[in-house]
């Protein structure tokens, strides 16, 4: 899974920022603001990787269990599959 | 032979007649800071882009435009799809998509303020983005031919809708940030605009105004953007 091509981010004063462009902003009006930990997720998504590749890297970059990680990693990726950012 | 625009010096190598006279008014002697080639196939591929068929002079000028406001990203500066006028020495864009009526209403800022207007640039103005915003007049000015080589400090941004009635109101920078994405006049250059839309909505406040042709649009835009807090626009 990957985040589709048609959201970009950028990091402006400690949060990361993401819309949609192109014929995918017909659909998604909004902005996604997003902590370091969200936006973590959102970064490594920018390459194709799996539930368990995002929740290895969170379990190395921070002080988390593994199911905690898990639960937070799939929260994220639920919200972007219901905005159409993420292409399998 | 070189040429100044948007506080930036090129060079342009042996231009067509049209060109030559298009960016007339913007000729300088200072050394150039890159040069602008146009080849054969710049020029087909402007003309294949285009949806009514065009000259290749035209279609020159359009490739100058296009390889200039590439090298302009690189300096923070955008090309805005909107008319901009300067009122007491301030700039103000108004936006919209063609044919809503920003040239309309720029007019009846001329109209109504008479010399006190400049008409920056009808059409495609440049935008420096920055703490401080900077319109600037360039020779791409829409089919009324109205711009002026100078330029002003941005004091805000206006998103026009055609309306019965007309009305004004502030947009936050979350809805601000859709508009200008909207604008965007190269939505392949969007990945690069998008960062400096972040930071002209921060510095810059937007309204969107609602309006019909009638002058009293004029007023009603004004009583909300002579209020938008001084030029500069650093927000409190």
């Amino acid at each position: 899974m990957k985040l589709s091509s048609s959201f970009i981010t950028h990091n402006y004063k400690d949060e990361q920022l993401m819309v949609a462009v192109g014929s995918k902003a017909k659909d998604f009006h909004g902005i996604v603001r997003s902590n370091p930990t969200a936006a973590f997720i959102i970064d490594l998504l920018k390459t194709e990787t799996t539930l368990d590749g995002i929740v290895g890297a969170m379990t190395e970059e921070y002080d988390v269990d593994e199911a905690t990680a898990r639960r937070d990693a799939l929260a994220v990726i639920e919200k972007l599959r219901s905005i159409g950012a993420i292409e399998q | 032979m070189n040429y100044k625009i948007a506080d930036t010096v090129f060079s342009l190598g042996d231009p067509g007649r049209y060109c030559r006279s298009l960016l007339a008014g913007y000729r300088t002697d200072l050394p150039e800071e890159f040069e602008i080639s146009v080849t054969a196939s710049d020029i087909l591929s402007e003309r294949q882009r285009s949806e009514e068929p065009i000259s290749e002079g035209y279609a020159e000028s359009l490739a100058v435009l296009r390889k200039l406001s590439d090298r302009l990203l690189t300096r923070d500066t955008i090309l805005f799809h909107g008319s901009a006028v300067a009122l007491d020495g301030q700039a103000y864009i108004f936006a919209a998509p063609s044919g809503t009526g920003k040239s309309t209403h720029a007019r009846l800022w001329r109209e109504k303020f008479g010399d006190r207007v400049v008409m920056i640039n009808d059409d495609k103005p440049f935008v420096r983005v920055g703490g401080r915003c900077t319109v600037y007049g360039s020779p791409w000015d829409g089919k009324h031919r109205l711009s002026t080589n100078a330029s002003f400090p941005l004091r805000a941004v206006c998103f026009l809708e055609r309306a019965e009635r007309n009305s004004i109101a502030p947009l936050s920078p979350s809805e601000a940030i859709h508009w200008f994405l909207s604008q965007a006049y190269r939505e392949e250059a969007v990945a690069s605009i998008f960062p400096l839309i972040l930071k002209i909505t921060d510095v810059i406040p937007s309204f969107l105004l609602k309006c019909n042709t009638d002058p009293g649009a004029v007023d009603v835009a004004w009583s909300a953007l002579s209020d938008s807090g001084p030029v500069g626009g650093e927000k409190c």
